[in-house]
């Protein structure tokens, strides 16, 4: 008797704490807080160690305002969050801005541009090519993010830091007449593999945009994969077989009998604080090597929108407020601060000021302005997850792969390409 | 002859602990690698930690943002609790109308009903989510629970609990002048409460472990459970430590293997059986 | 009698509601999408009759390759998860069900714990025990001698579906063998003694006893097995995303793909709605096969 009046108090009491909850989540748009400030919802995907440096910036924002407020939040799956409730201002990767201006979700901010007391030349060149969409500019460019190399100094010299293919082939020597299971660098089989391609394509030169689509069919793309595949298979410069984000775990492992390690990584800036917490100040960092025809490397930007459903004056001015005092060189050093490096030339200036501040910017500031990007396409993502998906996963494990393997295959995306962009 | 059976029980019994064991060693991966620092829970390939280190846990409870793992257990318990209470309460009303009640068209629901539980739950899911999008509904407690109420398979479990079930006690109380709710409330609850705790187990684990449904519905961090946080740990853009991982899952399954581990006799005894005739 | 049915109606109308919102209107507006061009982000374009379907089965389309590819996945994953998580279930619930009394308990608990874990948790798991460069299981495999050298579990096949399977079986096999427990539970020890005398031995049993009494516990564990194993998700997700090459990635994933990353939700609907019927297939098939149309029509006829 005693246990189901528990049971019935329980059950109960998690009712109303469910019901109360429901109807507490809902109403959370409304523009006017408590505060009396005129609130400003802003979306953004920065939700690893990247978030708490983009919170200094809006929480610096918020303090120096009282008119204005940001409301940040920062979610995982933030444009799945920003097609289901929506938001004022976000942050969108060039990789997804093209076809978001498309569809109409996302305004053109070209006008917004005087507002703010910011200029299009204000900004490093090829971040403003990719937030511009048929001549109307869509974003205000907040960083690139550039493939970046890591080394580890206990196993790479100063004087070995590979900075050509040759380089990485006399480096790869050496580590395996040292011990059989280090390498000198490991390509994943999945991950952040489609930067890896994209990379070795912009040094190849290869331009993959053809009348709204990605043209994949061609020779020196097939190249491209062959180069990767022949890395693995005939130079051995890094073990087959290897999976999802293997290009940094390997180089955050130590080898034994039964486990590789990299002396290198070609990675995403995002994993330079777990690599700083493995190898202190034993972590070097680098631009990657020219293993093409140049020295180019891939990278992607991110940039601020704005919604299409911001018509409101007030909040208008409120994002334009907020703008100014991002794009001012100071605050914005904030985001250098987490390894990112900010686009914006006065900013860019501060960190060539100080190197030792910024490591990972000062590496990157000059690399940026010869990245390349991923095509300015309709559902752009699709088109090159399907290469990514089907085609990559060959290059790291089949040994027999051929040049003529690859161009069916790459037909074969390109006949989906045109697909998806709607071209056919 | 004794000799021989005592033998076979041995035999048998070493063969389970074998089993047990394998089927313990996930989890005890998942236990050590929890205290295992940063290097070494990516370079690690043996089960125990060689420095033992609670820094996985410190960060884990010490992290509201990234992964406020209190709140989606909070966000857990309300929505599997009050999910459960909710089928079973509707599934059990509907079971005692469409079996002891006059309800019109009778033969006809339970022909749907039937009819209904054959239909796959993936022809509903991507539409529910678009409705409930287009309602501005996603990011809150309602889809995360209302959606499992519409539960065909539970009214059918208890209606057939029901017709076999005799008839008399209820009459007796109708002859009394007692009321229909009074009646389904004080004597046939009580009749097939073990019925009604098996579908509440059932349902229970079924809002337990869906991961397609809410991972859809729900985006934002603060309102994630704990099956859908964790997913965003491991697929998350950027790289979780395992022992971070592992501490993480660990707080995240603890409450439900107590849980189970008290359960588990209850439903050997139990009519989880009930309804598959 | 008027207020009886009055009654009858306050009882059901919950659980109508509930069913009319949450599973009616949802169904029909599926049907709905899937004959129109949607899109998440575009809303409607339009209807365009069974065009969605027509992709689907028209070759060289990206649709009929991606529900084509997935289907294959699946079909892969039902076929060899399916047989285990019974046959195992099966046997754990016998050695469990032979095992003395005293200790019963803890061996069960065991077995089922696995259960209380969340698919993702799983998932999070299996990713790093089975981690190809270096990793527990290679180390364990390599000490043994099972292995010359360090497996990349998740990188080829046919490793990344032993994975998932594994992954899998390790899940939930336990709740198999509970319902399977409580069938063996409620065969009549009469019989059992029967055979004892005649001295049959435990095969015997097993073929004239145990599988008769347990049948329909059977055909309902294999049904519910079959339609389990056909919209997995979570352990392909996490574990290996579908890799290699999009080997392992199934159906579901390919329809979430096609409704989220090439933004199109209508051709997704359409998607869904040929996965329903194609596991209605298998259940039918399943159910014909096991003879278990007796209960249907038991109903049908009161």
């Amino acid at each position: 008797m005693k246990w189901n009046r528990i049971a019935a108090v329980t059950l109960s009491a998690a009712m109303v704490v469910g019901l109360a909850a429901c109807g507490s989540s809902g109403g959370d748009s409304g523009s006017e807080g408590g505060s009396g400030k005129i609130q400003i919802s802003f979306l953004n995907g920065f939700t690893g160690g990247d978030g708490d440096f983009m919170k200094k910036i809006t929480d610096g924002f918020n303090s120096s305002q009282d008119k204005y407020e940001i409301v940040e939040s920062q979610e995982k799956d933030h444009l799945t969050q920003f097609k289901a409730n929506g938001a004022d201002l976000l942050i969108m990767g060039d990789t997804d801005l093209y076809t978001y201006a498309m569809d109409g979700m996302i305004q053109d901010v070209t006008d917004i541009y005087e507002k703010a007391g910011l200029s299009t030349d204000d900004f490093v060149e090829t971040a403003m090519e990719v937030a511009t969409v048929d001549g109307a500019v869509y974003g205000f460019p907040l960083d690139i993010h550039p493939l970046t190399m890591f080394y580890n100094k206990e196993l790479v010299s100063d004087e070995e830091v590979p900075k050509t293919y040759e380089d990485l082939v006399n480096l790869n020597a050496k580590l395996q007449a040292q011990d059989p299971s280090l390498y000198v660098m490991t390509v994943p089989g999945s991950g952040i593999s489609e930067q890896y391609w994209m990379a070795l394509a912009a040094q190849y030169g290869v331009e993959l945009e053809e009348d709204g689509y990605c043209n994949f069919a061609q020779d020196k793309l097939a190249d491209v994969f062959m180069k990767w595949h022949d890395m693995v298979f005939v130079d051995h410069l890094s073990p087959a077989n290897m999976g999802l984000d293997s290009e940094f775990t390997s180089f955050a492992k130590t080898a034994d009998d039964i486990t590789t390690q990299a002396a290198v990584s070609l990675t995403g800036v995002w994993f330079y604080s777990t690599a700083k917490e493995v190898y202190g100040d034993n972590l070097g960092i680098a631009p990657i090597p020219a293993i093409g025809d140049s020295s180019a490397t891939y990278g992607q930007s991110h940039n601020f929108v704005i919604s299409s459903e911001v018509t409101d004056e007030e909040k208008m001015d409120g994002i334009v407020e907020f703008l100014k005092y991002v794009y001012t060189p100071e605050n914005l050093l904030n985001w250098a601060d987490s390894g990112q490096t900010p686009v914006y030339k006065p900013t860019m200036d501060l960190i060539r000021e100080n190197p030792e501040q910024y490591p990972v910017p000062a590496v990157n500031v000059d690399t940026v302005s010869d990245c390349a990007f991923s095509p300015q396409v309709y559902n752009g993502i699709a088109q090159t997850n399907y290469v990514t998906e089907n085609i990559w996963g060959k290059v790291t494990t089949e040994e027999n792969l051929t040049h003529e393997d690859l161009m069916g295959l790459l037909e074969q995306a390109t006949d989906n390409a045109k697909q998806l962009a709607g071209v056919q | 002859m004794k000799g021989k059976k005592r033998l076979k029980r041995l035999i048998l019994v070493i063969a389970a602990t074998i089993i047990a064991y394998i089927f313990l060693v996930p989890l005890l991966f998942m236990v050590f690698t929890s205290f295992k620092g940063l290097s070494e829970s990516i370079s690690s390939s043996e089960l125990l930690p060689h420095v033992w280190t609670l820094e996985n846990y410190v960060s884990i409870l010490e992290d509201t943002t990234t992964s406020p793992i209190m709140r989606w257990l909070i966000n857990t318990i309300i929505v599997t609790v009050t999910g459960t209470v909710l089928v079973v309460a509707v599934d059990c009303l509907a079971a005692y109308s469409l079996a002891r009640l006059d309800l019109p068209l009778k033969g006809k629901i339970i022909i749907f009903l039937i009819w209904v539980m054959t239909i796959p739950g993936i022809v509903t899911t991507f539409p529910s989510f678009y409705l409930f999008r287009e309602l501005k509904l996603v990011n809150s407690f309602i889809p995360l629970i209302v959606p499992y109420t519409a539960n065909a398979t539970g009214v059918y479990l208890i209606y057939n609990f029901l017709i076999d079930f005799p008839v008399s006690l209820e009459e007796a109380a109708r002859i009394d002048g007692a009321g229909e709710f009074r009646i389904f409330w004080k004597i046939v609850c009580p009749c097939i409460k073990p019925v009604m705790l098996t579908l509440a187990f059932i349902t229970f684990l079924a809002i337990y472990n869906d991961f397609l449904w809410p991972s859809l519905v729900v985006s934002r961090n603060e309102m994630k459970t704990l099956t859908t946080g964790i997913a965003s740990l491991v697929l998350g853009a950027n790289f979780v430590n395992p022992g971070l991982m592992m501490a993480a899952t660990l707080i995240a399954v603890l409450p439900a293997l107590v849980l189970f581990m008290f359960l588990n006799k209850y439903l050997v005894r139990s009519e989880t059986n009930v309804g598959i005739k | 009698m008027k207020k009886k049915r009055k009654t009858a109606g306050v009882f059901f109308a919950p659980f109508a509601l509930c069913f009319v919102l949450f599973w009616l209107v949802p169904f029909v507006y599926g049907c709905y999408l899937s004959v129109c061009n949607m899109s998440l982000t575009r809303g409607n374009q339009g209807f365009i009759g069974l065009g969605n379907y027509i992709q689907i089965f028209t070759a060289g389309s990206v649709y009929s390759e991606a529900f084509f590819r997935g289907l294959k996945n699946i079909l892969i994953f039902v076929v060899t998860s399916v047989p285990l998580l019974v046959i195992i279930a099966l046997v754990l619930a016998l050695i469990v069900e032979s095992l003395p009394e005293k200790v019963k308990g803890i061996y069960r608990t065991i077995y089922f714990m696995s259960y209380a874990v969340s698919v993702t948790a799983v998932s999070a798991v299996f990713l790093w025990l089975f981690n190809g460069n270096g990793g527990y299981i290679n180390n364990v495999l390599l000490s043994a001698g099972l292995i010359n050298e360090p497996v990349s579990w998740l990188e080829a096949q046919p490793f990344a579906w032993i994975v998932l399977v594994v992954a899998t079986v390790w899940w939930t096999v336990g709740y198999n063998m509970m319902l399977f427990i409580n069938a063996l539970n409620s065969i009549d020890s009469a019989l059992f003694e029967a055979v004892a005398v005649d001295g049959g031995g435990f095969f015997s049993r097993l073929r004239y006893i145990i599988l008769p009494g347990i049948r329909n516990v059977m055909a309902y564990v294999i049904l519910m097995t079959i339609i389990a194993s056909f919209n997995m998700y979570g352990q392909a997700t996490l574990i290996t995303r579908g890799g290699p090459l999009n080997s392992t990635k199934s159906l579901i994933m390919e329809i979430n793909d096609v409704i989220f990353t090439n933004n199109n939700l209508g051709e997704g609907s359409a998607m869904a709605i040929i996965m329903g019927i194609v596991v209605m297939l298998f259940a039918m098939c399943q159910n014909w096969l096991s003879k278990e149309k007796k209960e249907i029509k038991e109903v049908s006829g009161s």
